[in-house]
């Protein structure tokens, strides 16, 4: 079985994409809820009962083909800071953080898979890919899901759909979101119209962790509210639709930004990298807006392309789990700063020698 | 204290009929205390003695009405509360908390849910994906309904050759549902 260390040690391909289709779209995910017929869902259950769930879900996924030597805990065997670690990696939730007793995170080699079990829902599969590819990942979770139907009996109503604790996720049970990295339309102050429409069309739109926070790093998280009522494709045909246009716009306003406020974008990317690169006390939400402005630069061309996958390395590694655990130790909030800061200054000394471009030849007028 | 002038303070009069006040009754209603002074008359009119009376009557010292006590809730909970056989959860938590008990729950309190999905979801059924066997079965299930009724139909009319075709059917169906269900 895949250990906690190797699971750290080893990104997955969707957290560091290097090529250009993930400049916009950072990542799709794809969640099933899906509950055994009988059993009273892991909310209301006493713990012996959700014990008993736990084991029956643990030993039918592990037995997946696809989860095979992957990484399967219990989470009241772990700490609560490699919880959080996962939680950081979005492999399982926060709810299911808190959650202990007969909770358990199964999760594939490739990290392309997790599997959440009694969180709140008795199962819940997801399927992470890079980019824009909603229907890719919604096509590994559902061959999952078929593969347990096989030996497992989901609850499943004719008219509801599959049944799930909280009545909002009936039906498909399906929730579907792309992270989105929108620093032209922040910079632009396009985003606000732009959100207030994706809310318009039915759909949700939350800031990096989902629900209650706010956006750091000019990521946004797009996803489907109804779960009923549109079947898996017709919600995913026009999710994707909507991120597609989303995308676009994004692209729009960064070209725009080149052509018509070179100086003021240079600037800006320009006093982020001089920050990170020789700060010695950088704040998570400090880092997480600078290196917006970084991961910007190289998708532009004004910073190397391949600082991007540098950039959401970054982004991940300097969490506050994260470095915690790397330190081998719990940290205040003052410490992990500093190790924040060092972790950057480091990468951005070896990613960018001598590399910026400081004269103004560039521009177009000046 | 013998020779000393020892007074008693100030006698205290009831609140309500200036008698000498013998019942002194404190109680703290949304935090706040309240002092009540009454006489042996007016206490018991006002049920303060009664061991019934340790919730005041709130229009006697001005205060709003009080709220219903865990055990009055108890007692009306019980009298109208929908429960699930299955896993026990109540209509009184879904109400809480917006979430369900179990599968069953979603039979339990169909009438409750169903008036809830309109607002959370683009229809009232599912039209996506569902389980092979699911679909079979839901297709036997209609079916069954159609023979069951025309059965009904062909009994009243007296048409006993047709009727006793229609229950030959209807087990026949029925015993590819129990294979479905219990495969």
């Amino acid at each position: 079985m895949m250990r906690f260390a190797t699971l750290l040690k080893h990104p997955a391909d969707w957290m560091t994409a290097d090529d250009a289709s993930s400049s916009v779209v950072l990542t799709s995910r794809v969640r099933l809820a899906r509950n055994l017929a009988e059993a009273p869902f892991p909310g209301w259950a006493r713990k012996k009962e959700r014990q008993e769930v736990r084991k029956l879900l643990q030993e039918k996924v592990e037995a997946l083909p696809v989860m095979k030597n992957g990484f399967s805990h219990e989470l009241s065997t772990l700490v609560p800071l490699q919880k959080q670690v996962l939680v950081e990696r979005h492999l399982i939730s926060r709810e299911q953080a808190a959650r202990n007793e007969g909770s358990a995170s199964v999760v594939n080699r490739k990290q392309t898979v997790s599997l959440m079990i009694n969180e709140e829902d008795h199962l819940r599969i997801q399927a992470i890919r890079p980019s824009l590819q909603l229907k890719e990942a919604y096509q590994l979770a559902h061959s999952i899901n078929q593969n347990l139907e096989g030996s497992v009996d989901f609850a499943v109503d004719s008219r509801l759909g599959y049944l799930t604790a909280c009545p909002t996720n009936l039906g498909t049970g399906m929730r579907a979101s792309s992270m989105l990295h929108l620093p032209g339309l922040v910079l632009s102050d396009q985003i606000g119209p732009v959100l207030k429409g994706i809310g318009k069309l039915g759909l949700a739109v939350r800031g990096l962790y989902g629900e209650g926070t706010e956006s750091l790093g000019n990521l946004y998280q797009i996803s489907n509210q109804s779960t009923l009522g549109e079947s898996e494709e017709e919600i995913l045909e026009r999710l994707t639709r909507v991120i597609g246009d989303v995308a676009r716009y994004e692209t729009q306003a960064r070209e725009k930004l080149v052509a018509e406020d070179e100086v003021m974008l240079r600037d800006r990317i320009g006093r982020a990298t001089g920050t990170l690169s020789y700060a010695y006390i950088v704040s998570s939400k400090e880092a997480l807006n600078h290196l917006s402005m970084l991961r910007l630069g190289a998708d532009l061309g004004i910073l190397p392309a391949t600082l991007k996958g540098d950039c959401d390395r970054l982004v991940m590694e300097t969490q506050p789990a994260h470095l915690q655990w790397k330190a081998g130790k719990k940290l205040e909030p003052e410490a992990r700063d500093i190790l924040r800061a060092r972790m950057i200054r480091d990468q951005l000394h070896s990613s960018l020698p001598s590399a910026i471009d400081i004269t103004e030849k560039n521009l177009t007028d000046t | 204290m013998e020779g000393a002038t020892f007074k008693l303070p100030l006698e205290m009069k009831c609140d309500l009929c200036q008698e000498k006040a013998t019942v002194f009754y404190t109680q703290v209603i949304d935090g706040k205390l309240k002092k009540s002074c009454l006489c042996e008359a007016c206490a018991e009119a006002e049920g303060v003695t009664s061991p019934d009376g340790l919730l005041m009557p709130g229009e006697v010292f001005g205060e709003k009405e009080l709220s219903p006590t865990p055990l009055d809730l108890m007692e009306e909970s019980n009298e109208q509360e929908t429960e699930c056989p299955n896993c026990g959860f109540t209509l009184e938590s879904l109400k809480r908390v917006g979430r369900l008990g179990c599968s069953k729950c979603y039979e339990v309190f169909g009438d409750e849910i169903d008036q809830r999905l309109p607002t959370l979801h683009k229809g009232v059924s599912h039209t996506g994906y569902v389980p092979e066997g699911l679909v079979k079965l839901h297709e036997l299930k209609s079916e069954l309904e159609k023979l069951n009724a025309r059965l009904d139909e062909a009994i009243s009319g007296e048409q006993y050759e047709e009727a006793a075709c229609l229950r030959d059917e209807i087990n026949a169906l029925k015993k590819q549902e129990e294979g479905l269900v219990n495969p």
